[in-house]
């Protein structure tokens, strides 16, 4: 720690702060352009000069200069107010000053700025840009001629997002920023460049020109999208989310958000959405009101019963998700399940079997001080961008070394030195025992305490690392010395995720991956961590209050199969559209043409919907109160800024009306619901809603103790015979089925496609933007090819969220499906 | 990526050069200056395709290269013809008459600073100073310098050249 003096006020701060961070802790206010609290110093702008006693006759840059003992800082004083001014002078120089029409008017810091330092004239004159905009791209739109070439966009989209779209380019006075041969924005449109640009120059273009900052209305809530649980900030007016605000200041993301977070909330607002209750007679969905739906949805569920099946989707709040269970009970059955394909068996089979432990031992922002990182699938970026970002910054910023366990290259394999064990599809689980059998064999491994090592090392037999190289395809030394690092750094990182479209051996990655962290002593050690990341915004609160069949019922796959049969009376489906994104639609399609009676309770007619007999218009994200618990275990709590649509009313007020018609009794309120739901789940005992502030609650504190230490054997997967052959996954801009209605992702990516690497199509003559079609067991699909440098030879990808491409009629939850190709 | 935005037009051009000059500086520190400058070497000028190149192959941003690239003079993004016609525009060659030897290369060829005749074989840049100030007003082509420059003489260069390959 030091002690400083600033403007008389006496400070201490720690050695790492800057003159401008130790005056922020004084509470000193100096002005600056280019400096963000999450970006390094830069020191470009000259706004933020101070003077400083031990540093007579010129002027401190405040927020590149380190704050040193002693130190006596001056920041304000003639000259001071003078240099500032001249720098504004020289900023406004060539600045457009076209404030009426700028959208950033009222939050702007050069205009601020200007009006505080009383810029009403300017000494000198200078050329004026006529640069034109890039408007090329529907979300970001770019002014040149506004930029005041502070840098912030360039270091955040290198620094934070690791993209890199943006440089300084040309020299002297025509210098500006630009992307590489100065073409239109392609990127990944998270829009970090937008939250962090001082001036107009860089604006959010779907909320051009709809309201002034002061009369927007901000709401702090959590993002419906991923397990990764930001803050997004809702800019309310006229009862709608015009725009998500920035915030740095609250929960896990440091301001950062993704496509999804960013430009992603529109659906809330479509005209697509539910208004009222839909019943169907003569064979019509038609308008119904909330008497007649709920009376007989409660008739339909009383009378079917045990025999009724319960799915939901894991974007409910714990609170309404906490109510399902007593509805469940409530009807009477145990048939209660939340994800197609049961994909979080790697964290419910998997981890329990292995640590005792249903959830991530440690929170995301120790992963930013991880030595090694080891990222299992490389579409962990696409499913969970903001915590990619934390991994970015581990690795730019720490020299974290990152591995990827990929069947394609990704986001995270071009990071800095990050290696790629790139194998053949469906192997993940072999190389991860081959680790395993490397760091026993080489007395690497922490066994000390661990069940099952003698049975392990015996099963493993057949793991050797080079069997499991020559049959995967990757390098047996990059396995050892990816083995090697994991279990000899001071911290380290497992990273994986569980979603829909990553179903194929779910439980035994998670008990591969445990074993793995075992090994190595991740699990349970302040400062490393296995995560497992749930796709949906509130998948590990479904975990956590064991939305799960109750001991004897039926889980998801069993409900659909039953219900198949003819065996289910009722299927009450809550959020989630299964015959889009649920694997095998065949099985789905069979489910509900089978069961009698079928309720769906969604935001918009989705297909699911149309097939159903009662649908009951349900609220979003931001219509609500309540909590979701993120992939680190952090609840965090939701706030609603604007009110639903028509009569369509928030999934929780829809179970506490069907559980008072069934006769059971209903929490009062989400507040109510919390308290309750807390007492009965493991791990929420002690919380209470107060304690959930600013920056959320992690149940089971920062590191999770593994409750076991059992080693558990677990078989590799088995490569494909095919010579091609598809991998099925989430794209970048898209989450689910949901962010189809959000008009920010759709016009990026409007349509389905398949992904073929350059050499396949090369050999397939297959041209990017043609039709092709892919023949597989099931069935076959076809949409507009897309040719990139991700993929290896024979791999192909396609992203599961579009309905129209009928993925799931080939896909029933394989690693990897064999294809043929043609045109 | 997206629909809307511009589709790069990438020209077809052979990389075993552009792969041997990194081949050559990958291990180095700082290698993007060297490849840079071993690219245009091979190419006469720096193709996009190179630069997309070289981004993967050195994990550097495109757009960081692209930064390089149009903050040094030394490079160029275009093609360049065979034969770089410097003219002197220094304080000696000036008064000497320089603008009426330019004058004359834009009359015979068509070229002014920085344009290159659709044939490739002639880039006109007109420069400060080559430190001959004695020759003035004087020229270089490639490496060939040419002094005391008349109308009439620098004619005769331009036909010297012509004639080349």
């Amino acid at each position: 720690m030091v002690n400083l003096t600033i403007d008389g006020k006496e400070v201490t701060v720690s050695k790492t702060a800057t003159i401008y961070e130790a005056a922020k802790e004084a509470g000193v206010h100096i002005p600056v352009l280019c400096y963000a609290k999450k970006l390094l110093p830069y020191g470009a702008c000259r706004v933020c000069l101070v003077e400083v006693e031990q540093m007579k006759g010129r002027l401190i840059p405040s927020c590149t200069t380190p704050a040193t003992e002693g130190m006596v800082v001056t920041t304000m004083s003639d000259e001071i107010r003078k240099v500032r001014k001249t720098v504004l002078e020289f900023l406004l120089v060539n600045h457009v000053v076209d404030c009426p029409v700028c959208d950033k008017g009222g939050e702007c810091d050069l205009q601020d700025l200007s009006y505080d330092y009383e810029v009403v004239t300017n000494r000198f004159q200078g050329e004026k840009f006529d640069l034109p905009k890039d408007e090329v791209n529907p979300l970001i739109e770019r002014n040149m001629n506004r930029c005041v070439l502070c840098g912030k966009c360039v270091r955040v989209c290198d620094e934070v997002v690791g993209y890199g779209s943006y440089s300084f380019i040309n020299r002297g006075f025509e210098t500006k920023i630009a992307t590489a041969f100065d073409r239109g924005l392609n990127c990944e449109f998270c829009g970090q460049c937008v939250s962090m640009c001082p001036v107009g120059a860089i604006l959010p273009r779907p909320f051009k020109f709809k309201a002034r900052p002061w009369q927007l209305k901000e709401v702090n809530s959590v993002c419906g999208y991923c397990g990764n649980g930001c803050t997004v900030t809702l800019g309310t007016k006229d009862n709608e989310v015009q725009t998500i605000r920035f915030n740095d200041e609250t929960g896990v993301n440091d301001g950062n958000l993704c496509i999804r977070g960013r430009f992603g909330a529109s659906y809330v607002n479509s005209d697509q959405r539910l208004t009222s209750p839909l019943i169907r007679k003569d064979g019509e969905l038609v308008e119904a009101s909330w008497e007649e739906a709920l009376e007989k949805v409660t008739e339909g569920l009383r009378s079917a019963g045990s025999d009724t099946g319960i799915i939901t989707g894991a974007r409910l709040t714990n609170e309404e998700l906490f109510m399902l269970k007593n509805l469940a009970k409530a009807v009477g059955t145990g048939n209660l399940d939340h994800s197609g394909g049961e994909s979080y068996k790697g964290v419910t089979e998997g981890l329990q079997e292995t640590l005792g432990l249903q959830a991530s031992t440690a929170t995301f922002p120790q992963v930013e001080n991880a030595n090694a990182i080891l990222a299992i699938r490389t579409d962990f970026y696409e499913t969970h961008p903001v915590f990619g970002m934390v991994v970015n910054q581990a690795v730019k910023r720490n020299g974290a070394q990152l591995t990827v366990i990929g069947d394609k290259q990704g986001k995270l394999t071009r990071m800095p030195h990050a290696r790629t064990l790139q194998h053949k599809p469906g192997l993940e689980v072999n190389i991860l025992n081959a680790m395993c059998r490397f760091l026993l064999d080489e007395g690497l491994a922490k066994t000390e305490g661990l069940q099952g090592v003698e049975e392990l090392k015996t099963a493993l037999a057949a793991y050797s690392v080079d069997a499991v190289a020559a049959a995967t395809g990757v390098d047996a030394a990059a396995i050892q010395k990816t083995a090697t690092e994991l279990a000899t750094v001071e911290n380290a990182a497992i990273l994986l995720a569980y979603g829909l479209p990553y179903t194929a051996h779910s439980r035994e990655l998670g008990l591969a991956a445990a074993n793995l962290a075992l090994l190595t002593g991740i699990a349970g050690r302040s400062g490393s961590g296995l995560y497992l990341c749930g796709e949906k915004s509130n998948s590990q609160g479904a975990i956590d209050l064991q939305i799960l069949p109750a001991a004897g019922a039926l889980g998801v796959t069993g409900m659909l199969k039953s219900a198949g049969e003819g065996k289910l009376k009722a299927l009450y489906v809550t959020g989630e559209d299964m015959l889009v994104s649920y694997p095998d639609k065949g099985l789905i399609e069979k489910a509900i043409d089978k069961t009698p009676f079928v309720v769906v309770q969604d935001l918009f007619l989705s297909e699911t919907a149309s097939k159903a007999d009662v649908v009951l218009p349900a609220a979003s994200f931001a219509e609500k109160a309540g909590t979701f618990t993120n992939a680190e275990r952090r609840i965090q709590r939701l706030n609603p800024g604007i009110t639903s649509p028509g009569q369509a009313k928030t999934d929780f007020a829809i179970f506490q009306d069907l559980l008072t018609a069934l006769g059971a009794t209903a929490s009062t309120s989400e507040a109510a619901a919390f308290a309750e739901l807390a007492a009965v789940t493991p791990g929420y005992e002690m919380v209470s809603l107060d304690m959930v502030g600013d920056q959320g609650y992690v149940w089971g504190g920062e590191t999770l103790a593994p409750e076991v230490r059992n080693l558990v054997t677990v078989e590799g997967g088995k490569a494909l015979d095919s010579k091609f052959q598809l991998v099925v996954g989430s794209a970048l801009y898209h989450s689910g089925t949901t962010s189809l209605h959000a008009k920010g992702p759709m016009s990026v990516v409007s349509e389905p496609y398949i992904e073929f690497g350059r050499e396949d199509a090369a050999e397939l003559k297959v041209l990017d933007g043609e039709l092709v079609k892919l023949k597989a067991a099931g069935g076959e699909i076809s949409a507009k090819a897309k040719v990139d440098r991700r993929l290896p030879k024979g791999v192909l990808f396609a992203p599961y969220h579009f309905g129209s491409l009928n993925l799931n009629r080939i896909y029933s939850g394989q690693a990897a499906i064999a294809v043929e190709v043609s045109k | 990526m997206t629909e809307t935005a511009q589709q790069e037009t990438v020209e077809e051009i052979d990389l075993t050069a552009a792969n041997q000059v990194i081949d050559k500086y990958i291990d180095m520190h700082g290698s993007l200056m060297p490849v840079l400058q071993g690219i245009q070497e091979e190419y006469g000028y720096i193709p996009e395709e190179t630069v997309h190149l070289t981004a993967e192959r050195l994990n550097v941003y495109a757009s960081q290269i692209y930064g390089v690239l149009t903050f040094y003079a030394q490079f160029h993004l275009e093609p360049r013809g065979k034969y770089i016609v410097r003219v002197c525009m220094g304080t000696a060659c000036h008064v000497k008459g320089a603008g009426r030897i330019a004058e004359t290369l834009k009359e015979r060829l068509g070229i002014v600073h920085a344009e290159t005749t659709e044939d490739l074989k002639f880039t006109a840049e007109y420069v400060a100073c080559i430190g001959a100030c004695g020759m003035a007003p004087v020229i270089m082509v490639n490496e060939g310098t040419y002094g005391s420059l008349t109308v009439q003489k620098m004619d005769d260069v331009i036909k010297k050249y012509q004639a080349m390959d």
